[in-house]
């Protein structure tokens, strides 16, 4: 039976829509797989020599393990934030003679492998092999590596009960993130120091390595907790967290000064607002406002001009790119009824335009306080803000009439391919290039400040004739509406 | 005319969905277009709608093509699927967009929705649910309702009859003739209902493998003669 139900599973994943890629987009999506697996494993290749760079008084080991109570922390506080429930379509079987506990049973073991709970491994074997190995022999190294997967499942299955009960509550989770915040600051300030308390407890581990029933313990805990839920509610309605919450229309008055432009705006503010999708798109957003963190504090990057200059154009443009790169497939499932009313497309493309200008510039308010890493990092950013307003706005525009896959909003946005095509891989490289092309001749004759002014230059041209822009980008969107729409339509 | 069709031809690699020579609706008809899955009475009003390139042939509005042009949007109300409605609206949000698009007061809207309210029968309005979470049926007659709004002076319907219950087949039917008198509106409506779209049609046009196989007005006889020609 298991073997019947992995194999349709199996069919599922391979016949589903997401899957079936033109062979130039599964070679890039490979290529970043392969980039980011190199990333992680270097990571748990070199740890033990920077931890023991950076804690020299402790073996590596001890380092590490008194790192992994907060990693776990965070895991769980992520998982709240981006993992989806494994929705196995058990619908099907459930009239079929098919054993309750089995169809439980496998909807839970169906959620173990998958990237959230794998992707550490990357780090924690090379590192198992580089420090553990040599201090504690191989098998208790196994046993230290057994402990921190069944941590990672105990997550995986404590998710999966939570997320059930509660839906998804962005309340909980902010809740969830101050929590292990505030441990976070209180070990910092050395009042009750949960790394102590991981390098005690891991420690233990390596020295008694029976000690690794607790973890197993815990996790048969959660999982049981998971099956007999799941076994008392085990109908369609109950186990699919789809609940219809009554909701209240809204009117955004505010946008009606602005004409039917102003309503095709409200119209995509709620699109947005009442997907899983596009709202989870706006949570990763916010998230990559830190993106410059990485770079600014790196005296390297920030000597030099090329890089900042990538970071400036990425951390401004962030929101626009995620959004835009859907633009028009955000709409698939009614594209038809948009074409059949009365809305040029004129009017479509500058509604679109007019989101995109707001975001790049609520994004530069918000992220004014880099200038504390120098005028030139706010210069930079400034520069990058028109540029993106001016040009790579118009860019994204040009690349949205390349998207013609039905787009599903239904599920989080992190880690989903699906109507991920070519053309957004493409659509990076000018809106990345194109800056730094227009930099680098003032940055060979060594008036690199030149380089900036026309970068913001070029954006204010761009501005100036916006219309004229968004007339051709509306033109190019009217030739290719049957191709669109008749991708759309594809289910 | 409000609609002429020429020479029109749509297919896809080598098969040929749709190959009409002539096909012309004058204003304040009613049409029904009957025939089997496949006919290719979808794609047709796909290519009214100008959301089909055409292979071959033009389709005209009032002496318009309809192809890359806005006018005919205004005086045509249309419902083919669920890709018509923006289902992540409550109904009174959808009713608010589409009769802002067509310059209409909340006023207007709802003297205009005053006539479904029968068909609606109580389970459209003030349910405080997204359309996507109503059932099929009501979806239909959102979008319906919603088509018909701003009162257009032609109104395409994609099977109107189907996932409704007898009572609302019985209504929309009473529904669409007094749309049709009141207003003088055009009807192009797709069936699979024989006895409903000839009580509401004046005139049936049967589609076969894309071709019109036989337009004519509706009599006494013609449910009868339906009912023979699709016997087989």
């Amino acid at each position: 039976m298991f073997g019947t139900l992995l194999n349709l599973q199996w069919k599922q994943a391979r016949r589903s829509p997401a899957y079936e890629k033109s062979l130039v987009v599964k070679i890039i999506l490979g290529f970043f797989i392969i980039y980011f697996a190199l990333i992680f494993i270097a990571l748990g290749f070199f740890s033990h020599k920077i931890l023991a760079e950076v804690y020299p008084d402790q073996s590596p080991v001890a380092s590490f393990n008194s790192f992994l109570l907060f990693y776990f922390l965070i895991d769980l506080v992520s998982r709240f934030m981006l993992q989806d429930l494994p929705v196995l379509a058990i619908q099907p079987f459930l009239h079929l003679p098919v054993k309750r506990n089995k169809l439980v049973h496998f909807v839970l073991l169906r959620s173990i492998p998958s990237v959230f709970n794998l992707l550490m491994l990357l780090v924690f074997v090379p590192f198992m092999l580089r420090a553990v190995v040599p201090v504690h022999g191989i098998g208790i190294a196994l046993v230290w590596l057994a402990s921190l997967l069944l941590l990672t499942f105990i997550n995986n299955f404590i998710l999966i009960y939570f997320k059930r009960q509660l839906t998804s509550n962005p309340k909980i989770t902010l809740l969830l993130a101050l929590v292990v915040g505030g441990l976070m600051l209180l070990d910092y300030l050395q009042v009750l120091s949960l790394r102590q308390v991981s390098m005690v407890a891991f420690g233990a581990l390596l020295q008694q390595p029976w000690l690794i029933i607790l973890p197993l313990l815990m996790l048969v805990g959660v999982y049981l907790l998971n099956y007999r839920f799941l076994m008392q509610h085990l109908y369609p309605e109950e186990i699919y967290v789809k609940r219809v919450a009554t909701v209240e229309g809204s009117d955004m008055a505010f946008l009606n000064k602005f004409g039917d432009t102003g309503k095709l705006i409200a119209l995509e503010l709620k699109l947005i607002w009442r997907h899983k999708r596009p709202k989870s798109m706006v949570m990763i957003s916010a998230f990559l406002l830190f993106y410059g963190l990485i770079f600014y504090t790196n005296k390297v990057y920030l000597e030099g001009w090329g890089m900042l200059i990538f970071v400036g154009i990425f951390v401004t443009g962030a929101p626009m790119f995620n959004y835009g790169q859907f633009v028009p497939a955000w709409q698939s499932a009614h594209y038809d009824a948009l074409l059949t009313r009365p809305i040029s497309t004129y009017q479509y493309v500058k509604a679109k335009y007019l989101m995109f200008v707001p975001s790049i510039l609520l994004v530069t308010v918000l992220t004014l306080p880099y200038a504390l890493f120098g005028t030139k990092v706010l210069l930079i950013n400034l520069a990058s803000c028109v540029f993106n307003i001016g040009v790579n706005s118009i860019v994204v525009l040009y690349f949205a009439a390349l998207n013609k896959e039905r787009l599903d909003l239904s599920n989080g946005s992190a880690f989903n391919w699906q109507g991920v095509g070519a053309s957004k891989f493409v659509m990076m490289l000018p809106m990345v290039l194109g800056p730094v092309a227009i930099f680098l001749p003032f940055s060979f004759m060594d008036i690199p400040q030149w380089g900036i002014f026309a970068l913001a230059f070029t954006g204010a041209l761009g501005i100036v004739f916006h219309r004229q822009l968004l007339r051709k980008m509306a033109k190019r969107l009217e030739d290719r509406k049957y191709t669109l729409a008749a991708g759309y339509r594809q289910h | 005319m409000i609609i002429e069709v020429k020479d029109l031809v749509k297919a896809y690699s080598d098969t040929t969905v749709v190959n009409i020579q002539s096909l012309h609706v004058a204003a304040g008809e009613t049409i029904g277009l009957v025939g089997n899955n496949g006919a290719g009475k979808t794609t047709l009003f796909r290519m009214l709608l100008d959301l089909v390139r055409p292979t071959d042939g033009v389709v005209t509005s009032k002496s318009i093509p309809v192809a890359h042009n806005d006018a005919w949007k205004y005086y045509t109300g249309s419902h083919l699927d669920e890709g018509f409605l923006i289902d992540y609206l409550t109904p009174e949000e959808y009713f608010k967009f589409i009769g802002d698009l067509h310059g209409l007061s909340t006023g207007d809207i709802q003297e205009r929705l005053q006539p479904f309210m029968d068909l609606f029968n109580g389970e459209i309005l003030q349910q405080r649910k997204y359309i996507r979470d109503f059932s099929k049926g009501n979806q239909k007659k959102v979008g319906i309702a919603a088509a018909a709004l701003s009162h257009p002076e032609l109104l395409i319907l994609d099977e109107p009859f189907a996932n409704l219950d007898p009572s609302s087949q019985i209504r929309l039917k009473n529904l669409l003739r007094s749309l049709h008198e009141q207003h003088g509106m055009t009807l192009l409506i797709s069936s699979h209902d024989l006895s409903h779209v000839t009580e509401v049609c004046e005139r049936i046009v049967i589609l076969e493998k894309g071709q019109i196989v036989q337009d004519m007005q509706t009599t006494q006889d013609t449910l009868q003669a339906l009912e023979a020609y699709f016997t087989v």
